[in-house]
């Protein structure tokens, strides 16, 4: 935020107009105006630091200061309202200065953001910055978070993934795009979130159990994706991102354009992928190929300080390959892939082809949001949204119905959440909220199979109230919610009359949470907070009925589930000794009663393609538990290390089995070289340059029993990678260049979370060059 | 008071947005690419009783059983097997075996029996002279007890080792039908 102000105040240095002058007689003459209504202001103290001389701006702005020598100074501007701001200048003739200050009734907007980064430090939470997914073009949203502490990838191949954030995925963590919980068809572990990464300037995970403000409180974690708010710049500005990766030969381009006025300020962010077959160490994984094109258009407007709206459009569009080899019959052909080396289908040539068995996904959210500040302390934010997710399998089929998607669903989504916020003196401040979503879910009969999930009908009306409240070295936040959810569901049922069954289901949800921080010194602090919430059982666990080909298996939904109950506590504690230190540990335990999960029956039930074994929705009690820490320490002024180790457990205590599909422990490691200043190679200037050195470990999952899976986890292991970035300083321009190899030894391995796993190696080794022009 | 008007707000929308609402009844599902009925039958060469091994599953993968009928062959005959393939859920009923005749160089059909001696020939080809398995020979030995699979597997590699011959082990591609008969041979 401040680097902004001062960067935009560089910027605003308008006109420097070169008058004549001679040394220490040189008058610096200015005008401050405020940049919200671009009017003088007046009773500005503007201070020249180094001779200390001080002066104010008249009615209209103005200011001078006489008999000034050549030199570099620092001005210092300070106003009522207005955080005092310094700026740089160097003097060599008499100057005239246009300087806009940013007045705090603006920041109204901006303190209110703050005061919600705050409460992000009230519990245990990372993030990803721009620079940083500028850097990872490439990667899909779930690819960008793959290295930070206690977050996995779901994934089926190399480009389709979804986050696992502490052990909980799908159904169980809520994803915010811009504020708004995304809303697709989650339940399937083959479906990633339809999100475009590069749209946001921030992206966070939190951790604890605040996430009450967020969501049908289901205590897993939430991920957000922010864009920042339009940077008061009036010229055009904007930026170009490029990267090529060598594995699966892709080209990502990305493009944003802004401009602010106060009539209107607009950003427009638009992503071109496509990728061909990626490759394992050995051989080409084909038809994994991906194509993906998305824009997104973001208007924000306010009206005397008092209101502001906010518009946010984006569509994601997107084609997944899904390898051929993985697309399989019955049981026998599993287990026959199973003891394959080299998956069937695999080709020697590389392609961009992409063929059934693949996915064609499109996601539009529309959101408008208006927020009024009452006052400095007081304000209410309406938001109104739409979402529409259409997904389409596509499987081999007989007869030129390849083309026809073997699975279709639509779903339209509506939410309408209004929130109210107030800060009291003393640093109180009171959240409270209502949050309601429409959903309605339809399959398209064009596939001519039975549809694994019914249609429905949902809508779910939910209030909150938050309150944080520091008491000396101690800050305690509580929350509540409750929650009221309506499911009406029609289910086909396959007799040949195809008899129509209705179903209305009513839950209520109650949630709390009690939050503790507790600073135990300048530099050290805890945060223990603990939650109990409900989450109901979703459409598939309810309802599906048939043949998941995806996962060559009979799945059945069961009709009196029961909601899941939860309570999870979480306790992190943070160490910052000096800038060259710090550490930060996370221990969590969660407890579920009445977990939802896939239990595989005794049952094998014969088809005309041959037998599949049954998995039915039941319910057991569960605990997760775990431990996140990651530590950062300066080895010299230039030298970095980063080290982060997550430990995670699952068990179902009923049976007194192991959870499946828990992310195994894992190490991560880096060493970066970073300087800086500037250095010269030849006569290119660069600045920043970074050398990091990376390395993943990844432990074999040892808590599973064998017959809890199709074959046992893979073994253990370990992927180096090398990534260089540096600014390069053209005359007018900086260009960030950067370049990185993953899998460096080009390691022949499998993942135990990617479902490829049972058919093929993971990715081998890939190389990423990228350019960002910024301008 | 700008709080409790704010909270009158706040209750208020979810009682204005969303009226109960029923969700459509679906749309009935045609599924033309199922296969109810499988019927091969078994005419001994030199004349004598043709036996029909059948497998019926009206309500598809998952719902109800299907219902499976085994034969009794005679030993060390040779017979001449025609496999035929309907879809019950469509109105007459549809013909699948035409549907695989015509894709016919993406499909081909193996044979393997737990009975000691058994052999199977292809009596067919597909348009590139590989084999197919619609129309096939079938040779018993000696009498015994146990079971004959027929599958059919769609987009397999004809080409790879063994599997001209009828030998599964190579062919990959999806099984789109196995199903197993009991079979005695006397």
């Amino acid at each position: 935020m401040y680097n902004k102000v001062y960067l935009n105040l560089i910027l605003y240095l308008l006109a420097i107009l070169p008058l004549a002058g001679q040394d220490c007689a040189i008058r610096i003459s200015g005008t401050v105006l405020d940049e919200a209504t671009n009017l003088p202001l007046s009773y500005v103290n503007v201070f020249l630091q180094e001779p200390g001389k001080s002066t104010t701006t008249d009615e209209a702005g103005l200011f001078y200061l006489e008999a000034v020598c050549k030199g570099e100074y620092h001005i210092l501007l300070s106003h009522i309202g207005c955080e005092a701001e310094e700026i740089q200048i160097f003097l060599d003739r008499d100057t005239s200065l246009t300087i806009i200050l940013e007045h705090t009734a603006i920041s109204l907007e901006d303190i209110v953001v703050e005061a919600k980064r705050n409460n992000y430090d009230n519990q245990p939470s990372l993030s990803v910055s721009r620079q940083k997914i500028e850097e990872n073009l490439n990667k899909t949203l779930s690819g960008l978070l793959e290295n930070e502490t206690g977050v996995h990838i779901l994934k089926n191949g190399g480009g389709i993934g979804k986050p696992v954030v502490d052990g909980l995925f799908g159904n169980r963590l809520t994803i915010l795009n811009n504020g708004i919980p995304q809303s697709g068809q989650q339940w399937g572990n083959d479906h990633s979130p339809e999100i475009d990464p590069s749209t946001a300037d921030r992206i966070t995970v939190l951790k604890g159990t605040n996430a009450i403000a967020y969501g049908s409180g289901n205590l897993g974690s939430v991920i957000l994706i922010e864009p920042d708010k339009i940077d008061r710049e009036t010229h055009l500005h904007g930026g170009v991102n490029y990267a090529y990766e060598t594995n699966g030969r892709g080209n990502n381009v990305n493009v944003q354009l802004q401009k602010y006025s106060s009539i209107l300020a607009w950003r427009v962010n638009g992503t071109l992928k496509k990728y061909g077959d990626r490759k394992t160490a050995d051989y080409f994984l084909n038809n994994t190929g991906s194509q993906e094109a998305n824009l997104s258009l973001q208007l924000e407007k306010s009206w005397n300080e008092k209101v502001f709206v906010d518009f946010y459009a984006s569509t994601f569009n997107t084609q997944l390959g899904v390898l051929r080899g993985s697309h399989i019959g019955n049981t026998t052909d599993l287990s026959e892939a199973l003891n394959r080396k080299i998956p069937f289908f695999t080709e020697p040539d590389f392609s961009y082809q992409l063929e059934a068995p693949k996915q064609k996904v499109f996601h539009h959210l529309a959101k408008l949001s208006a927020k009024y500040f009452k006052d400095e302390t007081q304000s209410v934010e309406i938001i109104i949204a739409g979402q529409i997710n259409d997904r389409k399998e596509f499987d081999v089929r007989r007869s030129g119905r390849t083309d026809i998607p073997a699975l279709s669903l639509r779903q339209y989504t509506f939410n309408g959440d209004i929130k109210y916020r107030k800060r009291f003196s003393g640093l109180w401040s009171l959240e409270v909220g209502t949050q309601n979503v429409a959903i309605d879910n339809t399959n398209d009969p064009v596939t001519g199979i039975f549809p694994l999930i019914p249609d429905y009908f949902s809508w779910k009306s939910g209030i909150y109230s938050t309150l944080s409240k520091p008491i000396n070295k101690l800050t305690l936040d509580l929350g509540i919610r409750y929650d009221y959810e309506n499911q009406n569901v029609v289910t086909l049922n396959m007799d040949l009359s195809q008899p129509v069954r209705r179903f209305q289901n009513n839950f209520h949800n109650f949630g709390g949470v009690l939050g503790l921080k507790y600073r135990l010194s300048k530099n050290q602090s805890m945060t223990l907070s603990t939650g109990y919430a409900t989450r109901n059982p979703a459409i598939n666990e309810l309802y599906s009925m048939g043949l998941h080909q995806g996962v060559s298996g009979i799945e059945e939904g069961d009709e009196n589930l029961e909601m899941e109950k939860s309570v999870k506590t979480t306790l992190d504690y943070k160490w910052l000794p000096s800038t060259k230190f710090s550490l930060n540990a996370l221990a969590y335990y969660q407890n579920i009663n009445d977990y939802i999960f896939l239990n595989p029956q005794d049952e094998i039930r014969p088809t005309i393609r041959g037998a599949f074994p049954v998995f039915k929705y039941e319910q057991t009690d569960a605990i997760i538990y775990g431990l996140d820490i990651s530590t950062q320490f300066s080895i010299t002024n230039s030298l970095y290390g980063l080290l982060k180790y997550s430990f995670i457990r699952g068990m179902d205590t009923s049976n007194d089995i192991p959870l499946i599909n828990i992310p195994p422990n894992s190490l991560f490691g880096s060493l970066t070289f970073r300087t800086k200043k500037s250095m010269r190679i030849a006569k290119i200037k660069l600045e920043q340059f970074e050398f990091e050195l990376n390395n993943r470990f990844t432990f074999e999952q040892k808590n599973i029993l064998e017959d809890q899976d199709f074959a046992a986890p893979p073994p253990a292991y370990n992927l180096l990678g090398i990534k260089f970035s540096t600014n390069i300083i053209l005359p007018k321009n900086k260009i960030r260049f950067f370049t990185k190899v993953d899998n460096l030894l080009n390691v022949a391995y499998r993942d135990y979370l990617n479902r490829q796993r049972y058919f093929a190696d993971d990715l081998g080794w890939s190389l990423t060059t990228g350019i960002h022009f910024k301008f | 008071m700008f709080i409790n008007r704010c909270l009158i707000c706040l209750l208020s929308l979810g009682v204005l947005v969303f009226s109960s609402c029923e969700k459509d009844e679906p749309d009935p599902i045609n599924q033309e690419e199922l296969i109810t009925t499988l019927t091969y039958t078994l005419t001994p060469a030199d004349g004598g009783e043709t036996v029909v091994l059948s497998f019926r599953d009206l309500d598809g993968d998952g719902g109800n059983a299907p219902e499976i009928s085994g034969g009794t062959l005679s030993a060390n005959t040779t017979y001449a097997g025609v496999l035929n393939f309907l879809n019950e859920t469509e109105s007459p009923a549809e013909s699948i075996t035409d549907e695989i005749r015509e894709e016919d160089d993406e499909h081909q059909f193996f044979f393997t029996s737990t009975l000691p001696g058994l052999s199977f020939i292809y009596l067919d080809q597909d348009d590139n002279g590989a084999p197919l398995g619609l129309s096939n020979g079938l040779t018993t030995d000696n009498e015994a007890t146990g079971s004959i699979t027929v599958i059919l597997r769609h987009e397999p590699n004809k080409s790879a080792t063994g599997v001209a011959d009828g030998d599964i082990t190579n062919a990959g591609g999806e099984t789109d039908i196995e199903v197993t008969f009991p079979v005695d041979v006397q």
